[in-house]
């Protein structure tokens, strides 16, 4: 991943919807059918806890973000905007 | 069982039960990192049998009660082979006394060693597995936890929060394809046990139905079983090896 991917707030956001797709195989979902700001967790995709994991190293092997405790993952993952602010924020290069 | 190309780690595996599981991997084609923390003449004596079986292995002097020994470890194991494929926690110590006079330090030895040196491990090495969706851990707990045992307070209970700890990671990671499994070996033949008094050894000979300590080979069949694919189902269990002790 390169600066000026992270940059680029579409063109991240698109990025991580479709690693969220590949980490978690989600067969069915296509990246159109995540909304920007809809919760990943619970409602919206549905997500739990143990692909919180899945996601939490995803992110770190793909931006080399660490994601230390669960405050910051449930803020970080709580849509795909936010998760791209947070990556953008995060991000050293 | 074939274990090409798989890439094991087995803390305290220089000596004793962890010798014995670390060769039984490298015969079956394995690469074996081998940790230990202090003992520099077992570590050369089972390098020269793995160098014999011409293996792919690695030595690693570390404290599994430190995090960043640990961290050292397993990044070294990961920069060798980039992934690690089973952990095997067997590191582990005893400090036998009655609660009475069972001072802080050896309580927290055993305690550190045993149950923090498993979670630490652990947890290392959890997000290559994640990341690999496969991955198998197996912990070495003892019928001390299950039974109890006087003068053993400090090591059932690291023994049995071993048990729980197994049980609680495997339901966080089934899903992800990681199982994790614990072995209770009984009384088995090793220099662990070998410094148990002679009346101890003769007590505890007498509850055991099959009339004998095992062998570290019983308990090394047990733990290829539970990494190999036979065990693809099996999560969260704690297998006895103990000749019908418990």
């Amino acid at each position: 991943m390169n600066q000026t991917t992270v940059d680029n707030t579409e063109a991240l956001g698109e990025f991580l919807k479709q690693m969220i797709i590949d980490t978690l195989r989600l067969e069915e979902v296509m990246p159109e059918h995540i909304e920007n700001d809809a919760p990943l967790f619970v409602e919206g995709l549905g997500l739990d806890s143990i692909d919180a994991l899945e996601l939490v190293v995803a992110i770190e092997k793909n931006f080399n973000v660490i994601i230390e405790d669960e405050e910051v993952g449930q803020r970080a993952f709580s849509s795909i905007n936010a998760l791209t602010k947070f990556v953008q924020d995060e991000y050293k290069g | 069982m074939n274990f090409k190309d798989k890439k094991v780690l087995v803390t305290g595996g220089t000596k004793g039960i962890g010798k014995t599981v670390a060769l039984a991997f490298a015969s079956q084609g394995a690469s074996v990192g081998v940790n230990y923390a202090t003992d520099d003449q077992s570590a050369s004596d089972l390098e020269k049998e793995l160098q014999q079986m011409s293996s792919d292995y690695l030595l690693l002097k570390a404290d599994v009660s430190s995090a960043d020994e640990v961290e050292t470890m397993i990044r070294q194991v990961l920069d060798q082979w980039e992934r690690i494929d089973i952990l095997v926690n067997n590191a582990g110590i005893i400090r036998d006394k009655m609660l009475l006079f069972l001072g802080e330090e050896d309580w927290d030895r055993v305690i550190n060693t045993n149950l923090k040196g498993t979670y630490l491990c652990s947890r290392a090495v959890l997000k290559e597995m994640i990341s690999q969706k496969s991955g198998r851990i197996i912990n070495m707990a003892s019928p001390s936890a299950i039974t109890g045992r006087q003068a053993q307070t400090n090591y059932s209970a690291s023994k049995g929060g071993i048990i729980s700890f197994t049980k609680s990671l495997s339901k966080e990671v089934a899903r992800i394809g990681i199982t994790v499994n614990a072995i209770c070996p009984g009384i088995i033949d090793t220099p662990m046990t070998q410094e148990l008094k002679e009346a101890t050894k003769k007590e505890l000979l007498s509850m055991i139905p099959m009339g004998k300590f095992g062998k570290t080979d019983n308990v090394a069949d047990g733990v290829l079983f539970l990494a190999s694919e036979k065990a693809a189902y099996i999560t969260g269990q704690v297998l006895a090896i103990d000749g019908g002790l418990t």
